[in-house]
């Protein structure tokens, strides 16, 4: 496991985490500004529940206790923003992070604006002001796992493995750990499997490093040897819980939904866990039912889940599971209606980021293009496409990109002009909606090669996500059926 | 295991006293294949590129020069006084921050402070529709 940061609707993981153990020489790190010795002190400790050990609800009850000692401590509001799993403290910790700047280094202030600019959707300024401070201080652990995690987020996997690479760090286990999941985010086993390896033999004694291996075994299709280094964790630390819904994750991609519904379960009888985590698991348990195609048993678990984010004030988590429920209904009508509920629950909510907001709403705007083309209702595609295309044109913001662009080619798909849906589909190769148009675009076109290959790739996608859910189960059985070619566009249970 | 390339964006650099601050996709031709050699306050023009094997410097190729690596090799070698070859992104912002009238291609996230972005027919690398953007395998 990685750290996650829980404010985006497609619960991106980011990472942050700095080892224990000093490698580079005093000069190389980046400064912490503090009044206060016992707050740097506890920086330390922060670093190792976050980075080596990711515990990352510890590691902010720590960092919450470092913004009490020293309010003026930019650097820790930061982090703290960034690896909160509460959305309303994420908000008002970059808000302070922006605000006590002025107590920083010129290096501390640039990581603070690379970060409120990324918030602020402002890529540019973000990129330059995170460049910066790799130039800096391309050494400082902070600041590779800091870049790391965010080019992840980015999906700039080469330039988060050129960082890593070029610190020359190597005896950092966090480190390792994050870099492992950029290698395998890049499809490059040997290397994440060898740093795993290296990972699992510097923290023998940690539950995270067994988990880590199992989560990245998992991504290259190792299931059983997957549940073996959960099991592996949970032996070392019978309360790493994240071991134990990794095993019932596994079990719902192996395609074994009644076995991972038990595990789900048991997770939750065991242990208490943080709220987002929580629903995080809640969702997962939810996608059983869809992969067994029973879709009211799916309707009452997302219902229930639903049900709880608003109990619990989580906006975000209700409105994305409206905007999940309504990808699967057989009847547009219902799920024009929960675009509906998942739009005016959104724009309710105050205790958001900004970019969250935006985010969700690209999301729903999507599914409303794919609504209205699976309805072949031209008008309203197009009329959702054209705000997106708007929101996406004002921001410089990932999310809402690839939401744009994944719905680009389903418009243009279905209108059949193939070559200018692979070049929208072709930026959403991580959403299995659109791997699976890209597919059968290039069919389409006759480049039969690329064909193969995006299908090869929607095969071998292991994330546990609703998308998955959707499209890949049933497209691997397509693909070993004689007559796959001709009925792949029908291979989903969209 | 089978893999597809995550989409990059290119942007074009130039010295930050530069005034220029947008061109056309076709002044960025003509740039490139060198025919422009001056900008418009008569500074000479100094093209820096990534080696054309690369895959950043491929979509320049495709999207800019419709020219195969081989030709782009090619080119280079007969024009070698004319052409800086880096080896890095950070090589390509060092020499062109450091030479007025430079201009190079760099993948988006290498972007420093130390260069200008210069927009293509009036887009930012962060825009929709910008021109240099896109997969290469």
């Amino acid at each position: 496991m990685i750290s996650k940061l829980f404010s985006c609707v497609l619960m991106i993981s980011l990472f942050l985490s700095i080892a224990a153990a000093q490698t580079a020489p005093q000069s190389d790190a980046l400064p912490l500004s503090t009044n206060s010795a016992k707050a740097l002190r506890l920086m330390d400790k922060v670093w190792d529940l976050e980075a080596d050990q990711v515990e990352q609800a510890k590691a902010c009850v720590v960092l919450r206790k470092v913004v009490r000692i020293d309010p003026n401590f930019a650097v820790a509001h930061e982090i703290l923003a960034q690896f909160s799993l509460d959305p309303a403290e994420q908000v008002i910790e970059q808000k302070r992070a922006f605000a006590t700047k002025s107590h920083a280094t010129p290096a501390e202030q640039s990581l603070v604006v690379w970060f409120q600019s990324a918030a602020d959707h402002e890529l540019i300024p973000a990129i330059t002001s995170m460049n910066q401070v790799v130039k800096q201080y391309p050494h400082d652990k902070w600041v590779v796992l800091l870049a790391n995690f965010w080019l992840m987020n980015e999906q700039q996997y080469e330039r988060a493995a050129d960082v890593y690479e070029r610190s020359g760090i190597m005896d950092s286990p966090g480190l390792d750990n994050n870099a492992a999941y950029t290698y395998a985010n890049m499809r490059q086993f040997d290397k994440a499997f060898a740093l795993m390896e290296k990972y699992v033999a510097a923290l023998p004694k940690d539950a995270n490093p067994q988990d880590s291996y199992a989560e990245i075994l998992r991504m290259a299709g190792h299931f059983n040897q997957s549940i073996e280094h959960y099991r592996a964790a949970l032996a070392i630390n019978p309360r790493f819980y994240s071991s134990q819904f990794g095993i019932a994750d596994t079990y719902l991609l192996m395609g074994n939904e009644s076995r991972a519904r038990e595990e789900y379960e048991l997770g939750f009888r065991k242990f208490p866990i943080p709220a987002l985590h929580q629903v995080q698991w809640k969702n997962r348990e939810a996608l059983t039912y869809i992969q067994e195609g029973d879709l009211a048993g799916a309707d009452d678990a997302f219902q229930a889940l639903a049900n709880y984010a608003h109990a619990n004030k989580m906006g975000q988590v209700e409105a994305d599971t409206y905007r999940q429920m309504a990808l699967y209904q057989p009847d547009s009508k219902q799920s024009s209606a929960l675009l509906d509920k998942a739009e005016a629950v959104i724009l309710e909510h105050k205790n958001m980021m900004a970019f969250a907001v935006q985010q969700e709403l690209a999301q729903i705007l999507r599914a409303r293009v794919e609504l209205a083309v699976k309805q072949g209702d031209k008008a309203s595609a197009e009329s959702a496409l054209e705000k997106l295309a708007a929101m996406s044109d004002s921001s410089d913001d990932k999310v809402i990109e690839l939401a744009y662009h994944g719905a680009a080619g389903a418009a243009l798909f279905a209108e059949r002009k193939y070559k200018e849906a692979i070049s929208h589909l072709d930026e959403d190769i991580d959403n299995p909606l659109s791997l699976r148009l890209l597919a059968l675009a290039y069919r389409r076109t006759g480049d039969v090669q690329s064909a193969k290959h995006a299908g090869e790739v929607l095969a071998s996608v292991n994330f546990p996500t609703l998308e998955q859910a959707l499209i890949v189960p049933p497209f691997r059985q397509c693909i070993q059926s004689p007559n796959c070619d001709a009925s792949m566009k029908n291979a989903s249970r969209q | 295991m089978p893999c597809l390339v995550h989409a990059k964006q290119l942007a074009v650099v130039t010295d930050t006293s530069n005034p220029t601050t947008n061109l056309s996709s076709a002044d960025l031709l003509k740039i490139f294949n060198l025919r422009m050699r001056a900008w418009t306050d008569g500074k000479a023009v100094i093209v820096v590129v990534r080696d054309p094997s690369t895959s950043d410097m491929q979509l320049l190729l495709r999207k800019v020069l419709n020219m195969s690596p081989d030709q782009a090799h090619a080119f280079i070698q007969t024009h070698k006084g004319s052409i800086v070859v880096a080896d890095s992104d950070d090589a390509v912002i060092r020499f062109v921050s450091s030479n007025r009238g430079a201009i190079g291609v760099i993948d988006l996230y290498s972007l420093t402070k130390d260069v200008n972005v210069v927009k293509i027919d009036s887009k930012l690398p962060v825009e929709q529709g910008y021109l240099l953007r896109g997969n290469e395998p």
